[in-house]
């Protein structure tokens, strides 16, 4: 094989190990990959230079070199392109590079972008710490560097083990190199995923995914999303573990979530009611809320007069407190219809006027926020929009839409109780 | 990597009690309106760090807001939605649900406070007469909602949102179910009224648009975050607090991992994730010209066996730059 009579002579870079055709091109990729700030994105020369350039500007201190292996993370060396690598790391390089000689396969890899989100992933999370420097990392690793092969590689590779380099690095042909130095840098998905203060949690969840169901025709750069469709009961296909939420109120039970899965954990209880219900519920915050079952008497009624509510229902709850809950009701619906009529209130951003706040600066104008951006309402277009669910097609937009019953005005919402 | 810096400090004579809201107020970076579940709504200047005023409900509070900038309304499990004028400091009881307050939102634009409540009504006040104007039923407890110019976004229990006209609330405009399959935990709108963001408990956040139409509904999308990957084993949480930026259109999220993220909801890009807070984020807030973000957090008992110790509460106030809220072209 003439082509790998080159290697030895090839640049590579000190902090992530990587072999480049030509020196300019690593310097590209310490640039992109190394030096960048993670804040501006600005490319700086060197590993202090990124530092001093953090500290300065951002006030923000650098311990390491981004996308750098854990040995190799050093921010205080001075290295651009092949210059300043210190000399024992040239030498065990060198070494490494002979033996990986022996190893036979002149098939060059297809490049596989790096996954996206994984950018700089903290060093802790390297699953071989205590590698020979110099050594390349196994494949697998989310941390390695872009354009490391994949996929059939990872056989191979896991048998071979430290003494070897990995068959086939020095086999990039020259023009991946380059697309990888220059192309792949310069459109990270997330880029400012960058390591966060914690080094040992990988950089999780950064992949955006389309609802699938919603938009068929669209050709999303991410993976469908499996699960949620726009009106699909909660069962549909999905890795994660189901929900029971949507049963709710057709059983008397309290809903439950599936909070355990093979390999995940959803970290809030089991109950489908918010953690403020049942934050409410201890002890220390019952001393003296009044009417703390309303809720259930509400759902059992709504629930017989309107298809809407999904609540949870306790039958017998609702027995105890259906006089105390007539009372309320009652008095609540004299309440209401001692309240003026008509539209409930007219359009007047100026609110009412204040006196200039004692509290304030002068300088502040006091008076309701401001939204930003043009009025921007328009009225849905007829038709059967896809989010909407319970309004069949062909219903006029703006016909009520409620099915409790007649929600003419305010005043005359029924409630059935 | 990062180290903490002045970018970041934490605010003085936190509250006593878990942190339900953060607000910052209509037109300035001074001051944040923060109600707890130690019962007390506490207005802070957080140029000052320091705490200007504080007044108290019988039981914890689960919402505030501004309404413009000398006065606020809160409510919570007291059923009872209260005002406080800061010049004078007169507090007034406005109203009451039949169950705990959880949601209190001001739309300028009908100039009226919206509350939700856990007894699946809505109710929209008059600040200027301050008594209830009308009374909706949202077929389920009102766990979030969000005001996007005239439109209200309502998050209920059962994964159900609904969408009014504030101008015209005889009948919804749109009733939908969430696109997440697990309970909708947070909904905020984004200011160019275009539409919403939804997140649940199951670490996952949709962007969704208003507009019916399907070449709109098409860009409609969901994605995963705040989870951790532990030993094999994903740690999921819920995704509790969104703000948005008020003019970049980007927004914040912020998890019972301790994390926020900022999210470029347009381009489908995460702009910026900030250290880890030592427990749950439960709300956040940008000021009003989006330079400041205000970070409270609070333990909210996701995990039946509790930290110990408990982790403290804490309100942090970050400066952010346009390189963390803006997004790339």
């Amino acid at each position: 094989m003439g082509r790998k009579k080159k290697k030895q002579s090839k640049p590579w870079c000190w902090y992530c190990n990587r072999e480049f055709e030509d020196e300019k091109i690593l310097i590209q990729h310490q640039k992109a990959k190394h030096f960048k700030c993670h804040i501006c994105h600005k490319k700086l020369y060197t590993g202090p230079g990124l530092s001093i350039h953090c500290m300065q500007v951002h006030k923000e201190a650098i311990d390491k070199v981004p996308n750098s292996l854990p040995n190799r993370s050093n921010i205080e060396i001075e290295i651009y392109g092949m210059e300043g690598i210190p000399a024992a790391d040239l030498k065990e390089h060198e070494r490494q590079k002979q033996g990986a000689q022996d190893s036979d396969d002149d098939e060059p890899m297809p490049k596989r972008p790096k996954p996206e989100g994984l950018l700089g992933t903290a060093p802790g999370t390297m699953p071989n710490p205590g590698l020979v420097p110099g050594l390349m990392q196994p494949a697998v690793h989310p941390g390695m560097p872009p354009g490391m092969p994949m996929g059939p590689m990872i056989g191979p590779m896991g048998h071979i083990g430290p003494p070897f380099m990995p068959p086939g690095m020095h086999m990039m042909p020259p023009h991946l190199a380059m697309m990888q130095a220059q192309a792949s840098p310069a459109k990270p998905l997330f880029p400012s995923a960058v390591p966060v203060s914690s080094p040992g949690a990988p950089v999780v969840g950064a992949d955006f995914k389309p609802i699938t169901s919603g938009s068929p025709t669209t050709k999303p750069t991410f993976p469908a999303y499996t699960g949620a469709t726009i009106s699909a009961p909660p069962t549909t296909n999905n890795s994660m573990p189901s929900s029971s939420s949507t049963s709710s109120g057709e059983n008397g039970k309290v809903a439950t979530i599936a909070t355990t899965g093979a390999a995940s954990k959803i970290i809030h209880p089991v109950e489908d009611i918010s953690l403020e219900e049942i934050r409410a519920r201890q002890s220390r915050y019952q001393k003296s809320i009044p009417t703390k079952e309303d809720d259930v008497t509400a759902s059992t009624s709504s629930a017989a007069s309107d298809q809407l509510a999904l609540a949870v229902s306790a039958a017998q709850q609702a027995v105890v407190n259906q006089a105390k809950q007539d009372a309320l009701n009652h008095a609540a619906m004299l309440q209401r219809f001692q309240r003026p009529a008509g539209p409930p209130m007219m359009a007047m951003p100026g609110g009412p006027v204040t006196s200039m706040p004692l509290v304030m600066r002068p300088a502040m104008i006091p008076g309701p926020p401001t939204f930003v951006g043009a009025n921007l309402m328009r009225p849905p277009p007829l038709g059967m929009p896809p989010g909407l669910i319970g309004m069949p097609p062909g219903v006029v937009y703006g016909a009520p839409v409620l099915p409790g019953g007649p929600m003419l005005t305010p005043m005359m919402q029924p409630r059935f109780r | 990597m990062l180290i903490k810096s002045q970018t970041e400090y934490k605010l003085k004579s936190p509250p006593e009690d878990a942190i339900s809201s953060v607000k910052f107020g209509p037109n300035t970076n001074q001051f944040l309106l923060v109600s707890s579940w130690d019962g007390s709504v506490r207005l802070y200047d957080v140029m000052a760090n320091t705490l200007r005023h504080k007044y108290s409900h019988d039981n914890p509070v689960l919402d505030c807001c501004f309404t413009d900038a000398v006065h606020s309304y809160s409510g919570g499990l007291d059923n009872t939605l209260k005002s406080l004028d800061f010049n004078t400091t007169t507090e007034t009881s406005v109203g009451t649900h039949n169950n705990a307050i959880r949601c209190v939102e001001y739309c300028s634009e009908v100039n009226g406070i919206l509350t939700g409540s856990w007894d699946h009504h809505l109710k929209l006040w008059d600040p200027r007469t301050p008594m209830c104007s009308g009374n909706y039923n949202q077929g389920d407890k009102v766990y979030t909602m969000s005001v996007c110019g005239e439109k209200l976004v309502v998050g209920t229990a059962g994964r159900k949102i609904l969408v009014w006209d504030i101008r015209n609330m005889s009948y919804t405009l749109q009733k939908r179910e969430s696109n997440l399959k697990y309970q909708t935990r947070a909904i905020r709108c984004f200011p160019n009224k275009q539409g919403f963001v939804l997140s649940s408990i199951e670490g996952r956040v949709a962007v969704e648009y208003l507009d019916t139409s399907p070449e709109v509904q098409k860009k409609k999308y969901a994605f995963k975050c705040h989870r951790i990957k532990e030993d094999g084993l994903e740690r999921i949480y819920p995704v509790n607090a969104i703000s948005f930026h008020p003019t970049h259109n980007t927004f914040a999220t912020g998890g019972s991992d301790g994390y926020v993220n900022i999210w470029d909801g347009f381009n489908k890009k995460r702009l910026c994730q900030f250290h880890q807070y030592h427990t749950s984020v439960t709300s956040l807030s940008f000021s009003h010209n989006g330079s400041v973000l205000a970070i409270a957090c609070s333990y909210f008992l996701e995990e039946e066996t509790l930290p110990n110790p408990m982790p403290e509460d804490a309100i942090y106030i970050r400066t952010v730059t346009d390189q963390e809220t803006k997004p790339k072209a």
